[in-house]
């Protein structure tokens, strides 16, 4: 769950990026969070993972007050939090399984279960078979895909995703929006934020809308062709196999 | 994780990252290398140089020099006077053709300086003053009273030498501190620097790993363990050197006066490892140092 109470944000310098924010996402929700660029979007996001603080207000994620989560606390509210960029953020010198295999590794998961693991996510994204490849070997939308498997390597309970579609076509932006659909039908909490409203208004659901760092609509809308999700089947014992 | 298992992983890390970029590696670990090999030059000449004047402070010796006209019996009977001294061990004579030929033999290119025939070197007196004697208060009496003594022209005391090769032992030491520490200091902050640089190459592995929630330990252990094989590998190299360098020195120096002071004991063991062991610890501590402020990998600020 995710709570902000009157969240303000203000940069060095004065600039408004946020101000007197205020919404709840329930557990298992799922928000499209969208406005112009410099509306505050990505600001909003690094705040549900502690990537800053805010000025003022109060933020807590799953009643965690991470606004005042010690430092040496941030990295284990961080390993509840999958966190997905426009620019994927994979690292072109390790292969797809050493991308998505992070979060195990730092566990101290020895390397069979960290291949587990890893199959495990990439069989939600449908690029189990791709374990060996090499991010520059992949298209755009299979980076995103391999992007999206680290973030949910370890079942996070809240996925946060900023712009993940931001360079893709629109087929692609699709696929990608129906993988973050079926991640939120398996319970996890989700909020993406994007500024393409057509395909908001195609999925419909729940709009929080930003414009000039203030919360200017939160809204329900009911989508024009919304998908239908049909989950990849996995092997069961890969599925419920938890991580050290 | 477990902590033996971290470690596992920095190490293997560490490895991957100094393979992946061996130029700076290597500058890095030439400069401490060099560092080491500069101070442990500077450990094991002091070393011999402190064990000949412990050697010549055990083994000091008095030298009377006669007048050239003191004759033979007079020469003999002061020798003779002084066997009665509690600290003296022996007294022996050197005669004028005794002395000319060591002279020779020490300095064969210079044998035109000294004629031939007695009377061109005065005669002496070496009186061998036992262990520990340099330390009876009497001594210094006992000295003034042989220079006062009729025929006796001129009295040479070990310990003035030895004093100034103290002296010598310590400048050295000093210097070899000195220079070490510098050079030490130098390789730190090269060490340090390419450890920095080592992190900027690996900023987006970094970005992402504190996104999945990896500890500070976690993120920065493998530089610190990147940090500490360079210092070791440097210490390696200088303990290595100065092991070749000082066979080297004995091979050609040999007996020789410059051989016998510098170079006449090697390297221990224990002194070799401690260039390792400094040379690690240095590497470790520039490694530290270099990340002790940095905040690399914080999460992105995109627009938005």
């Amino acid at each position: 769950m995710i709570q902000f109470f009157h969240v303000g944000k203000l940069f060095p310098g004065g600039q408004v990026a946020l101000d007197d924010v205020t919404f709840s996402l329930l557990a298992g929700g799922f928000a499209f969070l969208t406005g112009a660029s410099g509306a505050g979007k990505t600001t909003l996001l690094r705040l549900i993972y502690r990537g800053d603080v805010p000025t003022t207000g109060r933020i807590l994620v799953n009643g965690r007050n991470v606004a005042s989560l010690p430092r040496e606390k941030i990295p284990y509210l961080r390993r509840t939090i999958g966190v997905v960029f426009q620019n994927f953020r994979l690292i072109e010198r390790k292969t797809v399984f050493e991308n998505v295999s992070y979060l195990p590794r730092l566990l101290g998961a020895d390397r069979d279960s960290q291949r587990r693991a890893a199959v495990r996510a990439l069989q939600r994204v449908g690029l189990a078979h791709r374990l060996s490849a090499f991010p520059q070997e992949l298209s755009g939308g299979e980076q995103q895909r391999v992007a999206i498997a680290r973030a949910i390597i370890a079942r996070p309970d809240v996925l946060v995703a900023d712009e993940p579609t931001g360079n893709l076509d629109p087929d692609l932006s699709w696929e990608i929006v129906r993988l973050f659909l079926d991640i939120h039908r398996q319970g996890t909490t989700v909020i993406l934020a994007t500024h393409d409203r057509a395909m908001i208004e195609r999925v419909g659901g729940r709009v929080l809308s930003l414009d000039a760092g203030r919360l200017v609509r939160d809204e329900e809308i009911r989508g024009s062709a919304p998908p239908v999700i049909e989950p990849e089947a996995s092997p069961p014992e890969l599925l419920e196999e938890p991580l050290p | 994780m477990s902590f033996a298992r971290a470690l596992v992983y920095f190490a293997r890390e560490a490895w991957s990252s100094l393979v992946r970029s061996w130029k700076v590696s290597l500058l890095a670990i030439v400069t401490i290398a060099v560092s080491l090999f500069v101070s442990g030059v500077f450990l094991v000449v002091g070393g011999n140089l402190a064990r000949v004047v412990e050697r010549a402070r055990d083994e000091s010796r008095v030298v009377a020099y006669l007048d050239p006209e003191t004759p033979l019996a007079r020469v003999r009977e002061l020798a003779a006077s002084f066997q009665g001294v509690p600290w003296v061990g022996e007294a022996r004579v050197v005669t004028a053709g005794e002395a000319r030929r060591r002279f020779v033999e020490i300095f064969p290119s210079l044998s035109d300086l000294v004629a031939e025939g007695e009377g061109s070197l005065p005669a002496s007196v070496e009186i061998e003053v036992l262990p520990g004697a340099a330390l009876v208060g009497g001594r210094e009496a006992w000295l003034e009273e042989l220079r006062a003594t009729p025929g006796i022209a001129m009295v040479d005391d070990d310990r003035d030498w030895v004093a100034q090769l103290s002296a010598v032992v310590a400048v050295v030491r000093g210097l070899g501190l000195a220079l070490g520490g510098v050079l030490l200091g130098a390789a730190i902050f090269t060490i340090g620097s390419v450890i920095r640089l080592t992190a900027y190459l690996y900023e987006d592995e970094m970005t992402v790993m504190r996104l999945v929630g990896a500890t500070e330990f976690f993120i920065r252990g493998p530089f610190f363990v990147e940090g500490l094989l360079q210092g070791a590998l440097g210490g390696g190299v200088a303990a290595a050197g100065l092991s070749a360098a000082s066979w080297l020195a004995r091979e050609r120096l040999g007996e020789s006066l410059l051989g016998r002071l510098v170079a006449a004991e090697p390297p221990t063991a224990g002194q070799l490892l401690a260039l390792g062991g400094v040379g690690a610890a240095a590497g470790l501590v520039g490694a530290v140092l270099s990340l002790r402020r940095e905040s690399l990998g914080e999460p992105p600020v995109d627009e938005g």
